[in-house]
């Protein structure tokens, strides 16, 4: 009776072990139109509906938490806040005279067909889920394909890039955050015009790194990082130039490349609202998204280097 | 159910399974401490298989790591692998060693989070993640270890409540409760 039950104990534990690693291998190696990733998104369908519900029911809790963190932050980002103000006033009117000169110039030599965020139509989204995962900062939105959002659109908020569209399923999408391991984004010194990768900094869910930059490149901290709208690597996604990644918190030394530390702008630990940027299918930016995604892996692929790998860009004119 | 586990406890694992998970991934995710996320399911599983048994710790093991994998739309297999081993063991240290103390709950919390944290780290370089690895993944994978090992208590005391009504009827806490009554008490004796 006794080796009866061992058996069966140690039968049911190699039974479940075995099952989870063919589900992992399986789910590994197939397309992402494949038969386990199809069933997720089926999942996926089924419950967003209740995950929806769930999280409108849970809303207040959530809000409390947040509301202790926010309280006790709220002072120190009162009087930071009000600094920021004073100095980015002063800059908003000397930009606005060089805007000016700038869009007389781009009409001048016709590069006023330039894609920018606004050539996207936002879908404003709220996130139903978040990943507790140290490896998967993902979370779940609950908008979908029905809403016309697509795999590698960009995702916003407020305060600037959040991630990327990884999954997508009729009501609801995962978005892959920027510091999600899968997630690389070509991006550019606001300032100085140098461009980078930025990856996430494994194990640091609150930081990113600026990587790839060129050997005494001029980056200082407080240096503003945005979308360079180039793609430099297979996979990667096409988010139009521009838009506020983070800001640069420290700089050190990588061999022949520089690599900077950047601080997210957008607060990943508090997301609610979303905005998915979805281009319009025919509009420029669409196309041009197809047409890298039906490229060879070989000739999307680069060197690793920014710029050097781009063939795709969203800034060049024609 | 085959596993030593009444179908009333079965549907209570279930139940309590379902919320968590739900709680978990709707609530706790989004509220960070000292800069980790919480993460109260693997400690929901080894309490499951320290009051259960391995089998019913191993099963629910299996289950809620397929749930949230699936919730999550994360690479299936990986959360369950995990929980499936962190369920069982947790039972089988029931079953041979049962112990008593105040302090293994937060034992187990702890072993139950490290196994989870580590063994997340490990799979993901197997699988090849390219990222950078620094000391702050240490420093996460610490402070994580941490946070759950406070929780530990709480979380036990919760599923212990939420089961107890469903577990079979213990000896020793029989003899406990004999001597804690007024009738039997040697103390009434004299």
């Amino acid at each position: 009776m006794y080796d009866k039950t061992v058996r069966r104990r140690r039968a049911v534990l190699v039974a479940l072990v075995a099952l989870s690693l063919i589900l992992l291998t399986a789910y590994f190696r197939e397309a992402p139109s494949g038969g386990l990733h199809s069933l997720q998104r089926g999942f996926l369908t089924v419950v967003s509906p209740i995950q929806d519900g769930a999280n409108k029911a849970l809303k207040p809790v959530r809000d409390l938490f947040g509301w202790f963190g926010d309280t006790l932050h709220a002072k120190s980002q009162r009087d930071e806040l009000r600094k920021q103000v004073d100095r980015l006033q002063r800059q908003l009117i000397a930009k606005q005279s060089n805007e000016r000169s700038y869009q007389e110039l781009l009409k001048l030599f016709k590069l006023d067909n330039q894609i920018s965020a606004s050539s996207y139509s936002a879908v404003t989204g709220t996130v139903i889920f978040k990943s507790p995962n140290l490896w998967y900062s993902t979370v779940i939105v609950d908008v979908g394909s029905a809403h016309g959002v697509r795999i590698n659109d960009p995702v916003v908020n407020g305060e600037g890039l959040v991630g990327k569209v990884t999954q997508v399923a009729s009501d609801s999408a995962r978005v892959s955050l920027i510091t999600d391991s899968e997630v690389g984004v070509s991006a550019m010194v606001n300032s100085s015009g140098v461009t980078g990768i930025v990856q996430p900094k494994v194990g640091d869910p609150n930081d990113l790194l600026l990587q790839w930059l060129p050997a005494n490149s001029t980056v200082n901290p407080g240096d503003y990082v945005v979308t360079s709208g180039t793609v430099a690597s297979e996979g990667e996604s096409l988010f139009p130039p521009g838009i506020p990644i983070g800001q640069v918190s420290s700089t050190e030394e990588n061999s022949a490349f520089e690599a900077v530390n950047v601080h997210p702008l957008a607060n990943l630990h508090n997301l609610d609202v979303v905005q998915v940027l979805t281009a319009a299918s025919g509009s420029r930016a669409a196309r041009l998204g197809n047409a890298l995604a039906q490229l060879p892996a070989g000739a999307r692929t680069g060197s690793g280097v920014a710029g050097e790998g781009a063939v795709a860009s969203t800034g060049s004119g024609g | 159910m085959g596993t030593g586990v009444s179908a009333s406890l079965a549907l209570r694992i279930m139940a309590l399974a379902l919320a968590l998970v739900f709680v978990q991934i709707g609530v706790i995710s989004e509220v960070p401490v000292f800069g980790v996320t919480i993460d109260v399911s693997p400690l929901l599983v080894a309490f499951v298989g320290l009051l259960c048994g391995s089998m019913a710790g191993a099963i629910t093991g299996f289950a809620v790591g397929l749930l949230v994998d699936l919730m999550l739309v994360q690479t299936l297999g990986v959360t369950s692998l995990l929980f499936t081993v962190i369920g069982y063991w947790a039972g089988r240290l029931r079953e041979l060693r049962d112990p008593q103390a105040a302090i293994a709950p937060l034992l187990v919390g702890a072993g139950a989070a490290a196994a989870a944290l580590v063994g997340y780290s490990v799979i993901e370089f197997l699988l090849g993640v390219d990222a950078p690895v620094s000391l702050d993944l240490l420093r996460q994978i610490v402070l994580g270890i941490v946070v759950d090992t406070v929780l530990a208590l709480p979380m036990w005391l919760l599923v212990r409540r939420a089961l107890d009504p469903g577990l079979p009827d213990d000896p020793r806490r029989r003899r406990r409760r004999a001597y804690t009554t007024g009738g039997l008490s040697p103390l009434s004796r004299s």
